[in-house]
């Protein structure tokens, strides 16, 4: 199997001096095709920062990143674009747009890839009625509940056929049965769309979907 | 989506509406201003213009015909008519002096225009009623009385038949000329030469003024040099006297409200920099999360630009048609310059613009981490050595 994500020596730091935190520390990675990752690990190990440099969000300090085969160069490389491009993000705060409806949130990522305006609609109604939110398509995220909210931006993250989504504590803020079909739904998306998926969890439940757990400790992985 | 920007502002209505609102009141106060200082000008000249005398002479040290204090002997008259280069028999004394008249014991402001009829510096024809009774004798003898009669301004609001105080001496109304109001609305009381020396210069033969025509043979200011070099009397042209009243009784006393309009206009920037700039503190979070969706810098700018874009032109454009209807109610002559608003008006959007775009050039480098984190230094880092923030903040 191709690996979508390969990360080698990935290190980061934050701060400088005394005060410097070496948040993620020499991290080889590797995640494949398809695969359904979940990252764990005490809070402050470094998962959110791990995922951050895998999604491009954050530069590391040493190492190299490879997505898809390509590797990333944070310098001369148009980050943004690997982001719209081959990456889908899920918050733990949902971030969707207050003033824009789900259907509405949907679609405006797929305006920042550039789609079509009808044919992003197409498919960000396509993609809101497969996971049970055809009722809700013209709600505002004040009117969504949180499940509902969490759907929507997994549906959003979707949207531009990512290689791979990042999730960081999706189900934080849901409630344990609102977790579980969020997981079932993710477990679900993944078969049909063929998406490789890596999520960030403190919920222990969650881990029996994964095919691999990576387990951090102090900004290194002490098992995968 | 075509419609991004606008849903977002629909979500801001009361800060859009508010903006909006802010930059109509300002433009429309800069376009009314101009308007005041064109109307001004307009005033300033109309007179001057009407008379079509072309040479315009007072007494040495005053600066010019309607600058300083100027009081030349009517003899000098004269000395006039064998000059060379003007019109024969063109020349003509003139009393041009600001007055307070009492009109139904009321003092109002007005300027005493005194000629001789049927010379240049007066109307040709009244609107309503008749001109006055002119003097017997064209050379200065005390003994010509000269009814006290007057021509008065059609806008003074004056009737045929009734009498008006000027210093202490009843004058009455004769005749209404056509408007030709000086400068700020100062309408004009015609009388002649004689009337005015008794009411303002108990009757002694000095006048304030000579105009004269040239001959087409030479040019005005060829005459007005010649003339010039005669020593008790400063001669101008047509064109020199008018830059000298613009100068002196529009450009000068006005400096302040020009400055004013660039301090408004500088406000109208100021406003839109600033709210944007609050705008974009507060959407600090969703600005991240764009970005972390993989939204680049220009189409975060972009989204941002057409809102300023938006109210600017917006409010500048009912600031513009405002600034019609306030001309229309101001109690003053307000004449706004439609090609001068125009580029003011331009000039207006390109502040609102550039500052709302100086606003939205910081607001875009907002840390896509920020939808990670949830809260974030919203202070873009400008000191690498601080401890506490990312040292390696990706620009896009
Ligand atoms: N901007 C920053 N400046 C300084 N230190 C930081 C910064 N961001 C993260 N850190 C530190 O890096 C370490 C890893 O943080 P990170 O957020 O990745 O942990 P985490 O595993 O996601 O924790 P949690 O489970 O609580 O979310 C922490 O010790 C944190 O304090
Ligand atoms: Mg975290």
């Amino acid at each position: 199997m191709a690996a979508i994500v390969e990360g080698i020596g990935l290190t980061k730091r934050f701060g400088i001096g005394d005060a410097a935190v070496t948040a993620i520390d020499s991290v080889d990675i590797r995640i494949e095709e398809r695969e359904l990752v979940m990252i764990v690990g005490d809070s402050g190990c470094g998962k959110t920062t791990l995922i951050s440099l895998l999604g491009c969000i954050l530069t590391p300090d040493a190492g190299e990143l490879r997505i898809d085969g390509d590797m990333i160069d944070p310098i001369n490389h148009d980050l943004s674009s690997v982001r719209r491009d081959k990456i889908g993000f899920v918050f733990q705060m949902f971030h969707l747009l207050p003033y824009l409806t789900a259907l509405e949130n949907v679609m405006v990522a797929m305006d920042i890839a550039k789609t079509k305006e009808a044919e992003a609609e197409k498919r960000a109604i396509e993609l809101l009625t497969r996971v049970g939110l055809s009722e809700r398509l013209h709600h505002r995220p004040a009117q969504l509940s949180g499940g509902e909210k969490q759907r929507v931006s997994f549906t959003r993250a979707l949207a531009n056929r990512p290689k791979i989504i990042f999730a960081d504590e999706p189900t934080a803020n849901l409630d344990s049965r609102q977790s579980d079909n969020l997981m079932d739904l993710i477990e679900e998306l993944r078969q049909e769309h063929q998406t490789t998926i890596a999520i960030v969890t403190h919920h222990e439940g969650l881990r029996e979907n994964a095919d691999r757990i990576i387990h951090l400790k102090d900004g290194r992985i002490i098992s995968a | 989506m075509k419609a991004l920007f606008l849903k977002d502002m629909r979500y801001r209505q009361a800060r859009v509406v508010l903006t909006t609102l802010g930059i109509t009141m300002l433009i429309s106060l800069i376009l009314l201003l101009g308007g005041i200082m064109n109307g001004m000008r307009i005033q300033a000249q109309q007179y001057v213009n009407s008379t079509g005398a072309d040479i315009w002479i007072s007494a040495e040290g005053s600066g010019g015909a309607f600058i300083g204090f100027s009081l030349l002997e009517e003899e000098l008259m004269a000395f006039l008519g064998s000059s060379p280069g003007l019109v024969e028999n063109s020349a003509s004394p003139l009393i041009f002096a600001q007055a307070r008249p009492t009109v139904n014991g009321k003092p109002t402001k007005a300027m005493v225009v005194g000629y001789t009829l049927g010379n240049l510096g007066g109307p040709k024809q009244v609107v309503e009623g008749r001109m006055f009774t002119p003097r017997k004798y064209m050379d200065y003898r005390p003994e010509d009385h000269v009814p006290y009669e007057v021509i008065v301004d059609e806008k003074m609001g004056l009737e045929i038949g009734e009498k008006i105080t000027i210093s202490k001496d009843e004058v009455r109304v004769v005749g209404k000329a056509k408007s030709l109001m000086f400068v700020l609305d100062t309408p004009l009381l015609f009388m002649d030469i004689r009337a005015a020396q008794r009411v303002l210069l108990e009757n002694t033969p000095y006048i304030n003024m000579m105009v004269a025509k040239t001959d087409s043979k030479y040019t005005p200011d060829e005459v007005a040099a010649n003339l010039d070099a005669f020593g008790a009397i400063e001669a101008r042209t047509l064109e020199h006297t008018l830059s000298d009243i613009m100068e002196y009784w529009v450009d000068q006393p006005m400096k302040a409200v020009q400055f004013l309009r660039v301090m408004l206009w500088l406000v109208a920037g100021l406003l839109v920099g600033m709210i944007t700039y609050v705008t974009m503190l507060e959407k600090t979070q969703e600005i991240g999360v764009l970005k972390a969706i993989g939204a680049s810098n220009s189409y975060v700018m972009t989204l941002l630009l057409k809102q300023v874009a938006l109210i600017s032109v917006i409010g500048v454009g009912i600031g513009f048609c405002l600034s019609y209807i306030f001309a229309a109610a101001a109690p003053i002559f307000v004449k706004i310059n439609l090609v001068e608003s125009v580029i003011v008006a331009c000039i207006s959007l390109i502040v609102c613009c550039g500052s709302g775009y100086l606003a939205a050039r910081k607001g875009i480098k907002v840390d896509p981490m920020i939808a990670f984190r949830g809260e974030i230094d919203s202070t873009p880092i400008r000191n690498v050595d601080m401890p506490t923030t990312n040292v390696a903040l990706i620009g896009n």
